[in-house]
């Protein structure tokens, strides 16, 4: 017995306008600064009738306990009957965890797990709006949040913040800048391939899964020369939800495990990070689900697409200007030598591993980040 | 082959446990007791209870509870009907989705069952490995 859990999906062009049609009484929207000066939260607030409408517009990139706490102090005594999630992943995940606070203010901030049923949207509508064409948090029941304290990214999930609607507007990628493409892109690739051969993957997640390999890396090949068209723009978009969904009703993977800790350790973004290990991780599991790699590999944009899927993404993170070597995403040996073993304890820890398709021990994972330097 | 649910089933189980290195590896820093709470169902007529001292990896203690009610207060609850136990040990039930689905009730901190899924599966999976009878 499993699940196959998602949110409408409104996707294409104008798929904002759909924002009319729903009864919202009092809106509340989280997402950043940069949203907000870039003219996308206005073009949003738009469709938006409602009489009463807040707006927390200063989610950091991979937001803190902290600041998410703060957020929800801040919000006061307003009683939002939806809430919309608007920007990249650490927005949306950022009001998945509002909304969880709001709902259920007498739990404890790291109650939000999968385990046990917490009755979190009784009073709100949930919306979704991605900026960025990447995290699939719009078609996911995880969210991302930087535990300071403890120096992690605390990985927190539940079928219960997962959103009602998704709105995918190609509009509101076709802007993204450079950098912000090519991590998302990576990430979206990654969430793909890791529910393919995830140990819970099933006949949802797979075929989702191959059809975002093909929007994702055909989209990317084709934007690099046309960086605003729409159609392309919505292709990676549309294949970037597929595999938030992918992920979301499979699981990720080791190069997420260990993505999460390296991030949360060396600071870099979320897709650059995920990605530099994909490699490595598909070399290592090669030898529990080679077939399932083939397979996946064969929906790769024939513009990427090498011999086998390791070479195929190595080309892709190349394509895309990522590293493949912890130097050449700027962090010193020396640092990363006498820091490893850190990445290594919180990638342990991860879910990311308990779905992985080959099982992990410590010196796996110690082997694995030994080679992310050139020799 | 041993019969589950038995006091010699769980003493053979901490046995292998305890020889499982992966399991004191993914479970060095954990610090908890867990009852596994088999309910009645099908031949089984009462409710059992096997209480499992965890600490660092380690199994401290033991002890079987013929009805479950007597078992001791503990961190952390697992608990299901003998029919999904079986499931559980003949490896057709992941012990997390096992959660997830309903056919078990997980009891306890769950933030911190989040950080030990590894070891949590290493449990299940030193189970599996017993030879059992049902």
């Amino acid at each position: 017995m499993w699940f196959y859990r998602s949110p409408t999906v409104v996707y294409g062009d104008d798929a904002l306008s759909f924002l009319e049609s729903i009864d919202m009484k009092a809106v509340l929207i989280v997402t950043d600064r940069n949203i907000s000066k870039s003219g996308i939260l206005e073009k949003v607030k738009a469709h938006i009738f409602s009489p009463s409408v807040e707006t927390i517009d200063y989610i950091k990139e991979e937001p803190s306990v902290d600041e998410i706490n703060d957020a929800v102090e801040k919000i006061g005594n307003f009683k939002p009957d939806t809430i919309i999630g608007l920007g990249g992943g650490s927005s949306m995940d950022a009001a998945k965890v509002i909304l969880f606070r709001l709902s259920r203010p007498d739990l404890d901030f790291f109650d939000l797990t999968p385990l046990s049923y917490l009755g979190i949207k009784k009073n709100h509508k949930f919306i979704a709006i991605p900026t960025t064409a990447g995290t699939g948090s719009e078609c996911s029941w995880a969210a991302v949040v930087t535990d300071r304290n403890d120096g992690r990214k605390a990985e927190m999930a539940s079928p219960e913040i997962m959103p009602d609607f998704a709105i995918l507007d190609p509009s509101m990628v076709s802007g993204m800048p450079a950098e912000v493409r090519r991590n998302t892109a990576t990430d979206a690739l990654t969430h793909a391939i890791e529910a393919y051969v995830s140990t819970w993957k099933n006949p949802y997640s797979d075929s989702l899964a191959r059809e975002a390999v093909m929007l994702i890396t055909s989209g990317c090949a084709k934007l690099h020369d046309d960086p605003e068209n729409m159609e392309y723009n919505s292709m990676v978009q549309i294949g970037a939800s597929m595999a938030g969904s992918a992920f979301s009703n499979s699981q990720i993977g080791l190069a997420h495990a260990l993505g999460h800790a390296f991030g949360a350790v060396f600071h870099k973004p979320h897709g650059l990070s995920v990605g530099i290990f994909l490699p490595r991780v598909i070399e290592f599991n090669d030898v529990s689900c080679h077939d399932r790699y083939e397979e996946i590999n064969s929906f790769f944009s024939t513009d990427l697409r090498k011999e086998n899927l390791e070479e195929s993404v190595k080309s892709f993170l190349k394509f895309m200007g990522l590293p493949l070597y912890v130097e050449d995403a700027g962090i010193d040996v020396d640092e990363y030598m006498t820091r490893k073993k850190v990445v290594a304890d919180l990638c342990f820890e991860s879910t990311g591993i308990i779905g992985n398709p080959r099982d992990v021990s410590r010196s796996d994972i110690d082997k694995i980040l030994s080679d992310m330097i050139h020799k | 082959m041993v019969k589950f649910p038995s006091k010699e089933w769980m003493d053979l189980y901490v046995e292998r446990l305890k020889s499982n290195d992966i399991y004191k590896d993914s479970a060095r820093d954990w610090e908890g007791d867990i009852t596994f709470v088999c309910r009645a169902d099908g031949p089984l007529k009462n409710d059992i209870a096997m209480w499992l001292d965890l600490y660092h990896g380690e199994c401290r203690d033991a002890r079987y509870f013929q009805n479950a009610s007597d078992a001791p207060k503990s961190a952390f609850r697992y608990i299901g009907p003998f029919g999904n136990w079986v499931k559980l040990i003949q490896g057709q039930i992941d012990p997390l989705q096992g959660v997830l689905t309903g056919k078990f009730k997980l009891e306890g901190p769950m933030m911190k069952i989040m950080r030990y899924t590894k070891a949590a599966k290493e449990l299940v999976r030193t189970a599996s490995k017993i030879d059992t009878e049902f």
